[in-house]
């Protein structure tokens, strides 16, 4: 039974209308643009900017750009200290708060700085996709119990928390230095998992020392859990392949089933962005840094407060590693309880997981020269060419995997990195769709309907912990992904491999 | 119906199409703070349904009344993360520049009782604004969803 699941009455949860923002907030951006081919933009550089601003849109997506304050986001992150190459958005940019998500900014690590808003709240936020060695009509009929089971091992909604894995500190401590290798040591998973993992599943240089009980409180029930809002697992299936020989390379074949999952480092990761926006603020006074809006706040790269949030942010970007590992390991214990198979037929093998919401020291080529860089990914991936040592040994030949997801009816994207990403965007592309509706719109617009029915009908099966969260998913909520898609290909920055089609989804 | 005619309104969303802004009223900055949770806790779920059952002591520090609305509100939200903790009625005890003390009643958080509103990861220092208009205390803050 998935509709009526709720008994709690659902009257209630759309607030009155919201105000319209106040005129500082409303501000239609007055950023100048101007557009270098069909899918580049230049923010030219102004005032405080030390660099220039580059955005990677079509003609058709900059009037909705434009309406809110993005495109003053990629210039406020611009006037940052010890910024390299421009500052950068890519085509799923949108108003985030202080760096634009879709915000890609690198710093060298002589003047330059690391701000945790350039990082995000949900540090290694981030999609793992898993094939299986399953066609789609394998799975016909059974996806709304893979769908129940999957809900049921994989705890998830609002505060969603752990009562059977409650961590001691040293066993937290651990996750955070050793992230999902800890978790493979623990059992879940297998050790040919960390090799398909971004920075194999642990960000060098983690020190939980310097993370606070606070943090710590909140993650201790929550390793293992989905949470909320737009994380999400899904079982769907290869509806298209843009490139067999690249696809062939990644395992992947038309038809097949694959699992995607996206979440993050939840309640710990939020604690410490929060904890270090705290010593930021104090930190860019006390350095003399001007920040043109409070949560750019950041600390030189070379000082104390600098190295202790990489340290910080390292220890929770692995908690988020160790969280994915072990929801893979439930998500393939479900698949074994309904299909009744085991794991070399069921074949649930880890592609790729890749981090977006993230900073990384890394070595990129400036005006001809090799050089440390801190890249700050706000809502945007890793995109590594074929052959760069940190593009992993299975795919040295394809490039980096770059996994786009969608919104939960339409479809999601596979792609590669790029040497033209490399060179350009520091080896970044795209992170997702964007949304296009406030969440009240989309309570507003879902109003009436049962949307987990209106899926049903086109053959996609629902479950969530609440019936807000799925509302508020909606499709119509989101850009569509396609789109954004086509730019970041179309620019070069990574290559198209597949298109991936939903068949059942537990929210958060 | 307030005997006077229509209650002043305490806090009212703003439309933002990724996150969420709030736009929170009050007469004393106490009571602003104290709309503040309630605004908070009405994202989260429906607040009329928490029962006064437990009641959380809080202390916090900031370095000033804006930075205190944001620390205010990340505390109410780490109470919900660890506790599953929802404050129904909050009260501010004690208002410093630097800090401040309150009492939160409310409930452990049911999924079969209440509803399961809107996942708030944190409020936010994105054009964070507390200011005093004609008397009566106004801020503006915004939550990443």
């Amino acid at each position: 039974m998935v509709s009526g699941q709720w008994s709690v009455k659902y009257q209630d949860i759309l607030t009155p209308d919201p105000w319209p923002l106040p005129p500082d907030l409303n501000m239609a951006d007055k950023v100048k643009l101007r557009q270098l081919d069909d899918y580049r933009w230049e923010i030219t550089r102004e005032g405080k900017m030390r660099t220039r601003g580059l955005v990677f849109a079509s003609r058709k997506m900059i009037p909705k750009i434009q309406e809110d304050q993005s495109l003053q986001q990629v210039a406020n992150v611009a006037t940052l200290p010890g910024i390299e190459g421009p500052s950068m958005a890519m085509p799923d940019i949108h108003w985030g708060y202080g760096f634009p998500i879709g915000g890609v900014a690198a710093f060298n690590l002589e003047e330059g700085v690391v701000s945790p808003g350039g990082v995000g709240y949900d540090i290694n936020c981030g999609v793992r996709l898993l094939r299986t060695h399953l066609a789609r009509r394998e799975v016909d009929g059974r996806i709304e119990e893979l769908v129940n089971t999957l809900f049921k091992n994989i705890p998830s909604g609002l505060g969603s928390r752990r009562k059977d894995l409650k961590l001691t500190i040293p066993t937290l401590h651990e996750v955070m230095r050793y992230g999902a290798g800890w978790a493979v040591k623990n059992g879940y998973g297998h050790k040919g998992d960390l090799e398909h993992i971004e920075a194999n599943g642990q960000i060098p240089g983690a020190d939980p020392e310097l993370v606070s009980d606070f943090a710590m409180d909140r993650g201790k029930d929550q390793l293992g859990t989905l949470g909320s809002g737009n994380h999400f697992v899904e079982v769907g299936y290869v509806l298209e392949v843009f490139d067999e020989k690249l696809a062939g390379a990644l395992g992947l074949f038309k038809d097949q089933v694959t699992v995607i999952v996206h979440t993050g480092s939840r309640g710990l990761g939020h604690q410490v962005c929060d904890d270090y926006i705290k010593v930021m603020l104090k930190a860019a006074a006390k350095y003399g840094i001007e920040l043109p809006d409070r949560q750019l706040c950041c600390a030189p790269l070379s000082s104390t407060e600098g190295k202790r949030y990489l340290a910080a942010m390292a220890s929770a970007a692995n908690f988020a590693f160790a969280n994915r590992q072990m929801i893979t390991h439930w998500v393939r214990e479900s698949f074994e309880q309904v299909l009744q198979m085991g794991p070399k037929d069921l074949g649930l093998e880890l592609i790729y997981d890749v981090a977006h919401n993230i900073a990384k020291i890394e070595e990129h080529l400036v005006n001809g020269k090799k050089k440390k860089l801190c890249v700050h990914r706000k809502g945007a991936t890793r995109a590594f060419p074929p052959g760069h040592p940190e593009t992993p040994a299975a795919y040295q030949k394809t490039g980096q995997p770059v996994l786009i997801p969608g919104d939960m009816g339409r479809y999601s994207f596979v792609l590669v990195g790029t040497e033209q990403a490399l060179t350009e965007t520091f080896g970044s592309t795209c992170h997702g769709a964007g949304r296009e509706m406030s969440r009240h719109a989309a309570l507003k617009m879902a109003r009436g309907r049962s949307i987990v029915q209106e899926l049903k009908a086109k053959g996609i099966i629902v479950r969530g912990a609440g019936r807000a969260t799925i509302d508020e998913e909606i499709s119509e909520a989101y850009k569509d992904v396609e789109a954004v898609v086509e730019v970041a290909h179309g620019a070069g920055i990574s290559k198209k491999v597949a298109k991936l089609k939903p068949l059942g989804v537990i929210k958060g | 119906m307030h005997p006077k005619g229509p209650r002043p309104v305490k806090y009212r969303q703003l439309s933002h199409t990724a996150d969420l802004g709030l736009r929170i009223r009050g007469a004393t900055p106490e009571e602003l703070l104290e709309n503040a949770g309630a605004a908070l806790t009405a994202v989260l779920t429906d607040r009329r349904r928490l029962r006064r059952q437990k009641v959380e002591e809080i202390e916090v520090e900031a370095p000033d009344l804006e930075a205190l609305l944001v620390a205010w509100l990340n505390r109410l939200l780490y109470l919900y993360d660890v506790d599953a903790f929802l404050g129904r009625e909050f009260q501010i005890l004690e208002l410093n520049p630097q800090s401040l003390k309150a009492r939160a009643t409310g409930e452990t958080y049911d999924p079969e009782r209440h509803l399961a509103g809107t996942a708030v990861k944190a409020a936010t220092y994105h054009h964070l604004e507390v200011k005093n208009r004609n008397g009566r205390w106004e801020a503006t803050v915004i939550l990443d969803l």
